[in-house]
C-alpha cells in the first residue's frame, strides 16, 4: 500500500529525515512514535506532499508519488489530520466535511457525511462555526472526519488524542478502533500514549533524529535498547 | 427563499427596472450618474468576487476594463461585429488578457496587488504602443453605440440604464451562485486555512485562476459597455487608476463579502460624492468621502451590508457559535514553540 525507499529530508543543514524505508500492506495500522523532534510529522508532511523529499521514493496503491501535489495525493487516497486541528475557516462542521468529500473523494453523498458525523458524535455541532465553535476533543474529531470525507485509503492521524484527558482519550481511542473496522483503513498514527499505540497498533516504527531506529511489535519496540535510550537519552540502557 | 425575500426581490427589481426610468428617464443628467455607478458596481462585483472567494486583492482590474473595451470596440469598429456580442467578447479578451497575470498568482497579499497593477501598466503600454491597431495615445473616435433591442433603444439614457443594470445583476447571479456552490465554501475556507483545503483535495490555485478568469471577464464586460457608451477610447481613459480605486472603495464601503454590498457601496458612494458632496465642496469634494470611506472601516470594517444588518434593516449573516479559544497552529499544522 505504502512504501518509502531511502527517504530523507533536510531543511537547509538541518536532516529531518535520514534514508527512511519502510512499507505497509493493505489494512495494516502502523505506530509511528519517537521523541518531540525525531521527524513524525516531517514524515507525515512528506507522505501527504505538504514537503516534498530532498531525495528518496515514495510509492502509493503501487505507483509512485513524485512530485504529486498535496491535494492530487488527497484524490490518491491519503487523507491526513493536523497535530494542532486545521478547521476550514468560515464553514460549519458539515460543511467542512461536505468540502472534503466534494474535492477529496470527487463526489457529494449527504449521508456519508452523515454517517462520519455521527461515527465521530458531531451530529449535534454540525451547523456550528468549525473554527469557533468546538471544544478541543470536537475539533480533533473534525480533523479525523475531514480526513475520513475524502474517502482515503491511508489515513494519517498525527497526535489526535493530544491534550486530551484520559477518560475522553480511552474513548476516542475506542471510536477509532469503530472508525478503522468501519472503513477498513490502512492507518499511520502518531501517538505519545503508550497504552494507545499498543491498543490501536499491531506494528511499530519509532523515529530518532529522523532516522528509524525501530520496527516491530509494540512488546519489541518498547523492550528494544536503542528505543528506551532515544526516550531517556541514558547511554546505560 | 423565504416569502419575504422573494418580495423584497421582486420590489427591488420593480423599482430598478421600471421605477428609476420612469422617475428620472427625462433626467439625463441624473441618469448618467446613475449609470457611471452602475458601471463601478458592475468592476466592483467581479473585485469582490475575486476578493472574497479568490481571496486575491486586485489593484489591476483597470487591466481588464480596459482590455474589454479595447476588444469591444476594435471587434465592432474593424471586423463589423454587432456590439452585443463584442461586448461578450471583449470579456472574453479580458478573461484571456487575465492569463498572462497568472504568474502572479504564486505572490501573496500586498505582493500580488502590486504585481497586478504592474500588469494594467504593461497594457496600458501596449494599448499606446500598438497604435496601428489601437490608435496609440489618441485612442478611438465615433465608437459605435447600443443597438434598439425590443423595441428598446439601448443608446438611449434609459436604455444603457437598462443594459448595464442587466449586466450588474447578472454579475451578482453569478457571484451568489459560486458563493453558494461547495466550490463557493471551499474558496471563502482558503483564505484563512489554505492548506486545511488542499490536504482534502482542494486544488486553491487552480480554484483562484479560475476567480481570476471570472473577474476579468465581468470586468472586461464593463468595459466594453463603457466604450460604446461614451463612444470614446484611450489607453489614459481606459487603463485609468479610476476603474480600479473606485470600485474597490465601492465594494469595500458596501461590504464586498456580500453579493449586495458592492452594488450598494457603488451607488451610495458615487451618487452621494456627486449629487452631495460635489454640490457643496465643488474642489475637494473627495476628500469628504475619503473621511466617509475611513469612517466605515472604522464603525464597520465589514462594510454597509453587514452594519445595516446588525441594526436590523438587512438580512443577518449566519449565526455563529460563541467563540472558543483554539491552539495556534504554523503554517505546516504543527503547534508554534
Amino acid at each position: 500500500m505504502l512504501a518509502l525507499d531511502d527517504v530523507s529530508m533536510n531543511f537547509g543543514g538541518v536532516a529531518a529525515l535520514r534514508n527512511v524505508t519502510f512499507a505497509m500492506d493493505e489494512g495494516e495500522t502502523l505506530g509511528l512514535i519517537g521523541p518531540n523532534g525525531a521527524g513524525k510529522t516531517t514524515l507525515f508532511n512528506v507522505i501527504s506532499g505538504v514537503l516534498t523529499p530532498s531525495a528518496g521514493r515514495l510509492e502509493f496503491a503501487g505507483k509512485p508519488l513524485g512530485k504529486a501535489a498535496n491535494w492530487r495525493r488527497a484524490r490518491q487516497g491519503i487523507g491526513r489530520t493536523f497535530q494542532i486541528p486545521q478547521p476550514m475557516h468560515e464553514l460549519t462542521v458539515r460543511e467542512n466535511l461536505m468540502v472534503a468529500q466534494r474535492f477529496g473523494a470527487g463526489r457529494t453523498d449527504g449521508r456519508r457525511i452523515d454517517e462520519i458525523l455521527d461515527l465521530l458524535d458531531l451530529t449535534a455541532k454540525q451547523h456550528i462555526d468549525a473554527a469557533h465553535g468546538l471544544a478541543l476533543t470536537e475539533q480533533k474529531a473534525l480533523e479525523v472526519g475531514k480526513a475520513l470525507a475524502v474517502e482515503p485509503r491511508l489515513l494519517m492521524l498525527d497526535e489526535v488524542l493530544g491534550g486530551l484527558e484520559t477518560a475522553t482519550k480511552r474513548a476516542f481511542g475506542q471510536t477509532l478502533q469503530r472508525v478503522r473496522e468501519r472503513y477498513g483503513l490502512t492507518m499511520i498514527v502518531i501517538e505519545h500514549d503508550i497504552e494507545t499505540i499498543k491498543t490501536l497498533c499491531p506494528r511499530v516504527v519509532v523515529l530518532n533524529f529522523g532516522e528509524l531506529i525501530a520496527d516491530g511489535t509494540p512488546d519489541e519496540v518498547f523492550n528494544d535498547a536503542r528505543v528506551i535510550r532515544s526516550y531517556t537519552g541514558d547511554s546505560a540502557a | 427563499m423565504t416569502m419575504m425575500r422573494s418580495g423584497l426581490l421582486l420590489g427591488f427589481l420593480a423599482v430598478a427596472y421600471l421605477g428609476v426610468p420612469l422617475l428620472f428617464g427625462g433626467m439625463d443628467y441624473v441618469m448618467s450618474l446613475v449609470i457611471a455607478a452602475l458601471t463601478i458596481a458592475g468592476i466592483a462585483v467581479a473585485w469582490a468576487l475575486l476578493g472574497n472567494l479568490g481571496g486575491l486583492v486586485s489593484f489591476g482590474h483597470a487591466a481588464f476594463f480596459g482590455v474589454g473595451a479595447y476588444v469591444s470596440a476594435l471587434l465592432v469598429m474593424d471586423n463589423g461585429w454587432p456590439v452585443l456580442p463584442a461586448m461578450l467578447a471583449g470579456g472574453l479578451g479580458a478573461a484571456i488578457a487575465s492569463v498572462a497575470t497568472m504568474p502572479a498568482l504564486r505572490l501573496r497579499g500586498p505582493y500580488f496587488a502590486l504585481a497586478i497593477l504592474a500588469y494594467a501598466h504593461i497594457f496600458k503600454i501596449l494599448a499606446v504602443e500598438f497604435s496601428s491597431i489601437t490608435g496609440g495615445a489618441g485612442g478611438l473616435l465615433s465608437i459605435p453605440g447600443f443597438p434598439t433591442v425590443f423595441g428598446l433603444d439601448l443608446a438611449s439614457k434609459t436604455g444603457a440604464y437598462v443594459l448595464i443594470l442587466t449586466i450588474v445583476l447578472a454579475w451578482m447571479a453569478v457571484y451568489h451562485a459560486i458563493r453558494r456552490s461547495t466550490w463557493g465554501l471551499a474558496l471563502r475556507a482558503m483564505h484563512d486555512s489554505e492548506l486545511a483545503t488542499r490536504v482534502v483535495g482542494v486544488p486553491s490555485t487552480h480554484l483562484k485562476a479560475v476567480m481570476l478568469v471570472v473577474s476579468a471577464f465581468m470586468t472586461g464586460v464593463v468595459g466594453a459597455f463603457n466604450a460604446h457608451q461614451i463612444s470614446f477610447l484611450d489607453p489614459e481613459y481606459a487603463f485609468s487608476g479610476t476603474w480600479t480605486v473606485l470600485p474597490i472603495a465601492a465594494a469595500i464601503f458596501g461590504g464586498y463579502r456580500t453579493v449586495w454590498g458592492p452594488l450598494m457601496g457603488a451607488l451610495v458612494v458615487y451618487l452621494l460624492d456627486q449629487l452631495v458632496f460635489k454640490e457643496i465642496m465643488p474642489s475637494g469634494h473627495q476628500l469628504v468621502f475619503g473621511v466617509l470611506l475611513g469612517a466605515m472601516i472604522l464603525l464597520s470594517p465589514q462594510g454597509l451590508m453587514p452594519l445595516l444588518a446588525r441594526l436590523g434593516v438587512a438580512r443577518p449573516r449566519r449565526e455563529t457559535a460563541p467563540q472558543a479559544a483554539a491552539p495556534h497552529a504554523t503554517e505546516d499544522g504543527n503547534a508554534r514553540a
